[in-house]
């Protein structure tokens, strides 16, 4: 609800603040910015408004056949001429449509309206629209109820015509008794705190965060790792265009390293998340490192000291662990930086593998002391404007898929592993090889949609999106790093969609790459040559396929990285059922998100390629810029309010409240709870549980709920 | 429907092939299974489970009502089903499972039950012995190690899953989640490690074993053409016997080992046991008691290892 696009304002009553530093306490504010902001409500707290009689405007969309196709819309109309408290009744092709909005503007004008109904679509989609056209026609927005007539009624109940209009006509009665019982309401401002923050610094973060710190804004980078870059930075060559991808990678990293309006927080994670957009208090938890930066050596008094990335400690750190960056093939110590180019190069220790034999302390020596055995997780307050989300994926454990035997067989193994396998840096410096002997392959089998596009329940419904890519381009690297080895490529349909893939995929069948239109049923492994037996069914020549291969790569589905649920919740973030983030709008709104603020950037969203998560990354800023740079928002004033003479002060609401929004206070002698407006969500748990029945909420008052049921369960009757 | 740790009780379903080919089989499962505090009672009157190739790829309707019939005769006993047979369970145990879900198809079923006075009522459930053995609710590896007097120490024994108990997946809802791992289970194996011998896995495990699906009936050297093939990757691992849990699978095995040598001229003299059969070696049976000398192919290579 909060996310909507702010089309109704109270600009020309508000005088524009100038945007502190530190964003003033809002209560104030808002109390300086909204004096139109009068409760209204709170006279009223017992139901029976002393205003005019209600006169409702009932407006009824056809939505070209959506609605209209599947019910008697002259019926409703019918019908919503003897509702008591109707005055006018209309309806119109498209309501939305600039006539239809007309519609509305003019029959308040003519009509003397004090409340709109239109029955349409869902407030979701067009409450915005109709509200603007409910304050063009002199009203105020808020005096503008939406009965859902297509998504919950015509959408389900397509092929009843009789029962759909049935329904309708009580959506219509329902919402008409709240109409007759809305009230003025006035949004309230907020400043906007001119930071942001970024969380996973993938190639979508550090995008998104370069993209803000251009604008100017202060930005808060978090990732995970000790490292940036991401799963990019994993790749050894980046499809079509076949760039190196640590080559153009790189220059990114050391940017924002070096961007002053960047303050990078590196093996760190989001802890907690308080407040609401344009003011969000987060608190990071810098994980132990056990290494000092030099700025965090000069703040200790340790001038010039902390770690310049020499790695004299890796060299005699007596600690062998496998190193996760290069998929496990290459050793690293329990001191460690992933790889050579790392930003920031700094050193991390692995506490859970460290020994604490001091070593490495000695090898750091007395001028850099660089290293701190007993360095504690570390906690730091940011506030910030606007929060995105760049979480990343990682591989779906590919072995769940039992058929193909990955972890059982030595010479199975998954895209990543090829990508560190054939890369100049990896663990065999580029030479790609059977993991069970070391020897170079002759015939590479390469699984697409590995767990993607598989419904059989053991792994992922979705696309992955750009598997049947880099499987190609692995094909490519193939037959270009090693003379007389044949890729063989096992696919159901190959998904060249971008820019210059569909010439790609044609570029490679030239190249000698041999494409078998079968899903892959399963692999077996001869015992003593460890080759592996493909078995499938050639689809195009309907006929079985076992096909001896000495290795075989898996394009494993992908999945939300390890920790984008916890910190999706942190930041009241919904995802879908198959765990990635949700967009605000799947079209028109796919960086947002249904919290104010929030927004996605990249694969958490959905999975993407590099082009389009970058793409993603940019939209993402500069839609979290926009807020930042207006200064102000709006809050919705769905908020709750306390009657005063009514609340005994037990307090119980102000332990139920999720948003601590609530706090106990005396008031003319007497122990009151008060609301902080700006904290509210209007969630209306409290009103819900008090037991006095002292919390007013507005826009959802206990009246217009109680006259919608009414409505309903009278079928119309007084 | 029993309580843990009381004395289970089933309606025990025979099926065909195990009665008429492999009695060892009924045996071995009722005398054995009694150690372990399960008493199978014979489910007396049923008929063919049907046979989920043969029926069920020519009238559905007829299946239906069969099985349905079937699983009336242990509703009216009270007792959930227990069988030993991978055909049976695909069967039964799907019957029962769509029955339960499928009200239209209830009625109708109903109404054919109705000319013999039976009502299916959808009280009871139905198991694989093989899952009561592996389900520490009913019985548990732990008791069926404990049971064991002659353990086969030192016996190389590969596993045939079958196919049907398993398969296909997403129709499966085993409360062991080991056993929804139908590509490369492992639980049979833990049973047979508690029986004191080797599991052996070889190439290609999960294959079917030729005969299922009506593939014997219709084509039966394309069926042994499989079945030489499980035989070779088996004899490759060089294992002692192979067990079952599925009695036309053994059949399959043990008597096609017969039909290979005739059409193939190949011998490899594998012994087929069913994990029953193996269970009640274990338990100190005597290989008559089991009826192993009604074997196809001989056993005696695989007992003078064990005993």
């Amino acid at each position: 609800m909060a996310e909507k696009k702010k089309t109704t304002t109270t600009k020309k009553t508000v005088t524009k603040k100038p945007i502190t530093k530190k964003a003033a306490p809002v209560k104030q504010d808002i109390k300086k910015q909204a004096p139109a902001a009068k409760p209204a409500a709170k006279p009223a707290a017992t139901g029976s408004t002393t205003q005019q009689k209600p006169r409702v405007g009932v407006f009824i969309c056809h939505c070209g056949t959506n609605i209209a196709g599947s019910m008697d819309l002259m019926a409703v109309q019918e019908y919503s001429k003897t509702i008591p408290g109707v005055a006018h009744v209309d309806n119109y092709q498209y309501m939305c449509s600039t006539p239809g909005q007309g519609k509305i503007e003019k029959a308040i004008k003519d009509h003397k309206l004090t409340g709109i109904v239109v029955a349409a679509c869902t407030p979701r989609l067009h409450e915005p629209t109709f509200r603007t056209a409910t304050k063009e026609g002199g009203l105020n927005p808020f005096r503008f109820e939406m009965a859902n007539i297509r998504d919950q009624n015509s959408w389900v109940h397509m092929h009843d015509q009789v029962g759909s209009t049935e329904k309708a006509k009580d959506a219509v009665r329902i919402a008409v008794a709240k109409a007759a019982l809305l009230q003025d309401l006035y949004p309230k401002s907020v400043p906007v705190e001119k930071a942001a923050m970024v969380v996973g610094a993938g190639v979508a973060g550090m995008q998104a965060a370069l993209d803000l710190a251009a604008a100017g804004i202060k930005t808060y980078l978090i990732e995970a790792d000790t490292s940036i870059g991401g799963r990019m930075s994993q790749l050894d060559k980046t499809f079509p265009t076949l760039d190196c991808s640590q080559c153009i990678l790189t220059p990114k990293m050391v940017d924002v390293g070096r961007d002053t309006n960047i303050e990078l927080y590196t093996y760190s994670e989001v802890n907690a998340v308080e407040g609401y957009i344009g003011n969000f208090d987060v608190t990071i938890r810098k994980k132990a490192r056990g290494v000092l930066t030099p700025k965090e050596a000069e703040a200790r008094g340790l001038v010039g000291g902390g770690c310049n990335g020499c790695g004299d400690c890796d060299a005699v750190c007596p600690v062998v662990k496998p190193n996760a960056f290069e998929m496990g093939m290459k050793p690293r110590k329990a001191i460690y930086i992933n790889h050579p180019q790392v930003v920031p190069l700094i050193y991390t220790i692995d506490f859970d593998s460290c020994i604490k034999c001091g070593l490495c302390v000695t090898a750091c020596g007395p001028e850099k002391r660089a290293i701190d055995l007993e360095s504690k997780d570390e906690f730091v307050k940011v506030k910030v404007g606007t929060a995105i989300l760049a979480t990343g994926y990682e591989l779906f454990p590919i072995e769940k898929k039992e058929e193909w035997g990955y972890k059982r067989f030595e010479n199975v193994i998954t895209g990543l592993e090829f990508e560190r396998l054939i890369c100049a840096s990896g663990p065999t410096g580029g030479h790609l090889v059977r993991p069970s002997d070391g020897q170079t392959p002759k015939k590479v089998a390469f699984v697409l949609c590995a767990g993607s596009r598989d419904n059989t329940g053991s792994g992922k419904p979705y696309c992955s999106r750009f598997c049947c890519m880099y499987s190609l381009k692995h094909a490519h690297q193939i037959i270009e790093k090693i003379p007389g080895c044949t890729p063989y490529l096992f696919y159901m349909d190959i998904r060249s969609f971008g820019k210059m893939y569909e010439e790609f995929y044609y570029r490679i069948q030239d190249e000698g790459a041999k494409f078998i239109r079968g899903r892959v049923a399963n692999i077996l492994e001869d015992s003593k040559s460890k080759n592996l037996h493909v078995m499938t069914d050639d689809t195009l020549l309907d006929r079985p396929v076992d096909m001896e291969v000495d290795l075989v790569v898996l394009a494993s589905a992908v999945q939300p990285s390890a920790d984008t649920n916890r910190t999706r919740k942190l930041f009241g973030v919904s995802c879908s059922m198959d765990g990635w983030l949700l967009e605000a709008h799947p079209k028109l709104n796919p960086c947002g998100t249904t919290t104010a603020g929030v927004f996605l950037a990249g694969v958490c969203q959905g999975p993407k390629d590099i082009p389009d998560t970058v793409a993603s990354a940019e939209g993402a800023a500069s839609a979290a810029s926009i807020p930042i740079h207006k200064g102000e928002v709006e809050l919705e004033p769905y908020f709750a309010t306390c009657i005063d003479e009514k609340c005994a002060g037990c307090g119980m609401c102000v332990n139920l409240c999720p948003y601590s929004a609530l706090a106990l206070v005396e008031k003319d002698g007497r122990t009151v709870m008060e609301v902080t407006e700006a904290k509210c969500k209007g969630c209306g748990t409290c009103g819900g549980f008090c037991p006095g029945g002292a919390i007013w909420m507005n826009h959802f008052t206990t009246p217009q709920i109680v006259a919608q049921i009414d409505a309903f369960l009278l079928g119309g009757e007084q | 429907m029993s309580e843990p740790g009381a004395k289970h009780k089933f309606a025990f379903y025979l099926g065909c092939i195990a009665p008429n080919r492999y009695p060892g089989v009924e045996s071995a499962s009722i005398k054995a299974m009694k150690k372990l505090g399960v008493e199978l009672v014979p489910l007396k009157g049923a008929s063919c489970c049907p046979a989920p190739g043969a029926f069920g790829s020519i009238d559905m309707n007829v299946f239906y009502a069969m099985a349905a019939r079937n699983l009336v005769l242990a509703e009216e006993m009270k007792m959930d089903i227990a069988l030993v047979c991978n055909g049976c369970y695909k069967s039964i145990w799907e019957v029962n499972h769509k029955l339960k879900h499928n009200k239209d198809l209830r009625d109708a079923v109903n109404e054919v039950l109705k000319e013999v006075d039976m009502e299916y009522k959808g009280t009871i459930n139905v198991y694989h012995t093989a899952e009561l053995l592996y389900n520490d609710k009913f019985i548990g590896v732990d008791k069926v190690r404990d049971s064991v007097t002659n353990p086969l120490t030192g016996a190389r024994i590969a596993v045939h899953y079958g196919c049907h108990l398993v398969k296909p997946h997403k129709d499966r809802e085993f409360e062991k989640e080991v056993m929804l791992n139908t590509e490369h289970p492992m639980w049979m194996e833990e049973l047979v490690s508690a029986l004191g011998a080797t599991p052996v896995e070889y190439r290609n495990k999960m294959q079917c074993c030729g005969a299922g699906g009506g593939v014997r009936g219709y084509d039966i050297v394309h069926a042994l053409d499989i079945t030489n093939e499980k035989l070779i990757n088996l004899q490759e691992e060089k294992v002692d016997a192979l067990t079952d849990i599925c009695p036309f699978c053994q059949l399959q095995f043990d008597r096609g080992q017969i039909e290979i040598q005739e059409k193939f001229g190949a011998t490899y003299n594998l012994p087929v046991l069913h994990f029953a059969e193996l269970l009640g070696l274990a338990q100190g049976m005597s290989p008559q008691d089991l009826g192993l000398d009604l074997h196809g192919i001989s056993c005696e290579s695989f007992l003078r290892k064990v005993l």
